[in-house]
């Protein structure tokens, strides 16, 4: 249902903005403010851009790439908001010193180790950081070994660039761009991704937890012996430890129109719109 | 016709400007090869001077550090090699059964559907691919996932089917019919007729068909992406597992590596070794036809 409406609200943000675009008359009024970045954080910002369009002359356009394609992007002048799901790495602080990155949190996300329903269903219920790490190092290569059916571990990872995997591999190996030798596939955003897991019936991954669904089913974590669940409850009260921070980013001070667009998502329409989205909003989270 | 343009090039027919118009635009033409020719080597020369021959000859491609181009363009040739291999017979034989067998009302019907099939954009064969395909291969060939080199060549081979097969059509049909009759009035059988007077003068243009074929599916970006499994491995001669082109690897990466020195020089290294697969390809291609039509 949530994919479903996303999808809507994108073909109606696109439809708008293709057949409805004003001629040379209106120009003057309305700016046209390109967004691009994360898949993570995308129904964030689509859903508040169309709510935000109904009371604004500016142009919102919302695309996807990926965390990193949103910080290159931003610093190199080719959007005006970049979306990334996670912090700005130390390479790119260097590289883009020069654009003034500033970062506003619009909200909170958290990642969790996924698993095709299958395995879940045959029992696998739960892994520790160093399981994950093995399966990934290619050290673990069947189910049973972890417990599950006799079956081979169809791994699948992201894109190096992606801020799902870089939260992920910080906590699994401390190591955000950790080499993994033992992948099977390299997906791209959350959707893919969650497509590849769903198609295989042995499949383990990483997914914001918003994708997460029947088909797609999230694992605890055991960490020193103890089971850390799955469920926003537990990022709620701190527990949870692979949480990020939804960012928008943008190259030095942003003219007063992108101001008034984040300053709606993090308002309080914005902030019930991430809610909406399935996070949790930025005010409510104690660390 | 050729030849008067020729001589008006040349000075003997003055009176014939649109000639000029033509070698104008001819000349647009010249600049774009060119021109793309130019931007990819001038792009790719910093990958070239900080890794050399380990651009080609690498295994790894780890961002930052090392770029190693070889699973990609091994990847490429495999999933091409595989298309052509699978697409030869089935296109061959449609292509002489339309043009030698079918009456020609049928024939223009079945010439239109194949040309509508030739346009439709690759997208299209990717969501297809990456909804049926890469689960039926994983359930029928029982394998431990779907999306693998096999798969995208099967793919890309349904893909350029219709291209191969509407141009090798062309040029069965474009057989004078003074040769059919000939070798009928020789007492040579309809497909006696077809195999070895029809075939072999049309070979050219088949070749021709080939090529064009190789180049999309060379070329085709979107759809191997879906169902290929984007890992950058040397394959080795295992055809049922992930693997990644060159082209999935640009359309995974150019926009992250857009403006980013070395990364980005890296990916027009890739778009270079394409360009230069692909010429090599039409080369030998050419050379071939030359070869057996004297």
């Amino acid at each position: 249902m949530g994919r479903y409406q996303r999808g809507w609200i994108g073909l109606v943000l696109f439809l708008s903005i293709g057949s409805g675009s004003p001629p040379a008359t209106n120009a003057g009024t309305g700016l046209r403010i390109q967004v691009v970045g994360s898949t993570t954080v995308l129904p964030v910002a689509s859903r508040a851009a169309q709510k935000f369009m109904e009371s604004s002359s500016s142009r919102i356009l919302v695309n996807a790439g990926g965390s990193g394609v949103g910080i290159h992007s931003v610093a190199g002048g080719r959007a005006d908001i970049g979306m990334a799901s996670r912090a700005i790495s130390q390479d790119e602080k260097k590289r883009f010193e020069k654009s003034h990155l500033k970062i506003y949190p619009v909200g909170l996300d958290a990642v969790a180790c996924v698993v095709s329903s299958e395995i879940y269903q045959a029992g696998v219920r739960q892994l520790t950081p160093q399981q994950i790490a093995g399966i990934y190092l290619g050290k673990i290569r069947n189910w049973k070994e972890v417990g599950g059916p006799d079956r081979q571990i169809v791994v699948v990872d992201k894109e190096r660039h992606r801020g799902t995997r870089h939260v992920f591999m910080q906590y699994i190996f401390g190591n955000a761009s950790q080499r993994t030798p033992g992948t099977l596939l390299v997906t791209g955003s959350n959707n893919e991704e969650q497509a590849k897991i769903a198609q295989s019936d042995a499949a383990i991954g990483m997914l914001s937890f918003a994708w997460i669904n029947d088909d797609v089913k999230a694992v605890s974590l055991l960490d020193q012996g103890k089971e850390i669940l799955p469920t926003w409850e537990t990022v709620r009260r701190g527990n949870y430890p692979i949480v990020r921070k939804l960012n928008f980013i943008t190259a030095g001070e942003p003219k007063s129109e992108i101001k008034a667009f984040i300053g709606f998502v993090k308002g309080p329409e914005g902030q019930k719109i991430v809610e909406e989205s399935g996070y949790i909003p930025i005010g409510n989270f104690q660390p | 016709m050729k030849a008067g343009f020729g001589r008006g090039l040349f000075g003997t027919h003055h009176s014939e400007p649109v000639g000029w118009v033509f070698a104008a635009m001819n000349f647009i033409f010249f600049l774009c090869a060119v021109g793309l020719g130019l931007f990819l080597v001038v792009e790719s020369v910093p990958i070239l001077r900080s890794e050399g021959w380990g651009f080609l000859l690498g295994e790894n491609w780890w961002v930052g550090e090392t770029f190693g181009a070889l699973p990609m363009i091994c990847g490429s040739l495999i999933v091409t090699g595989l298309a052509i291999f699978l697409v030869l017979p089935v296109a061959l034989s449609g292509a002489l059964f339309t043009s030698e067998y079918l009456p020609s009302s049928f024939r223009r019907r079945v010439k239109g559907i194949m040309e509508l099939l030739a346009g439709v954009p690759g997208i299209i064969y990717g969501l297809l691919g990456v909804s049926f395909l890469t689960v039926g291969v994983k359930d029928v060939l029982n394998l431990l996932d779907g999306n693998t080199l096999f798969t995208a060549g099967f793919l890309l081979a349904i893909m350029i089917l219709p291209t191969v097969l509407t141009l090798s059509e062309d040029a069965l049909h474009s057989v004078p019919s003074e040769f059919r009759e000939a070798a009928e009035s020789l007492g040579l059988t309809k497909l006696q007729i077809a195999l070895w007077v029809v075939l072999p003068q049309s070979l050219p243009g088949i070749v021709g068909a080939v090529l064009l074929g190789i180049g999309r599916a060379m070329g085709e970006t979107i759809a191997v992406m879906l169902v290929i499994g984007s890992l950058d491995r040397v394959p080795g001669f295992n055809l049922f597992v992930s693997g990644q082109t060159i082209p999935s690897k640009l359309g995974r990466e150019a926009v992250e590596a857009l403006g980013s020195g070395l990364h980005w020089s890296a990916l027009m290294g890739l778009g270079l070794t394409l360009f230069i697969m692909v010429a090599v390809l039409t080369f030998f291609g050419n050379l071939f036809v030359r070869r057996s039509s004297q």
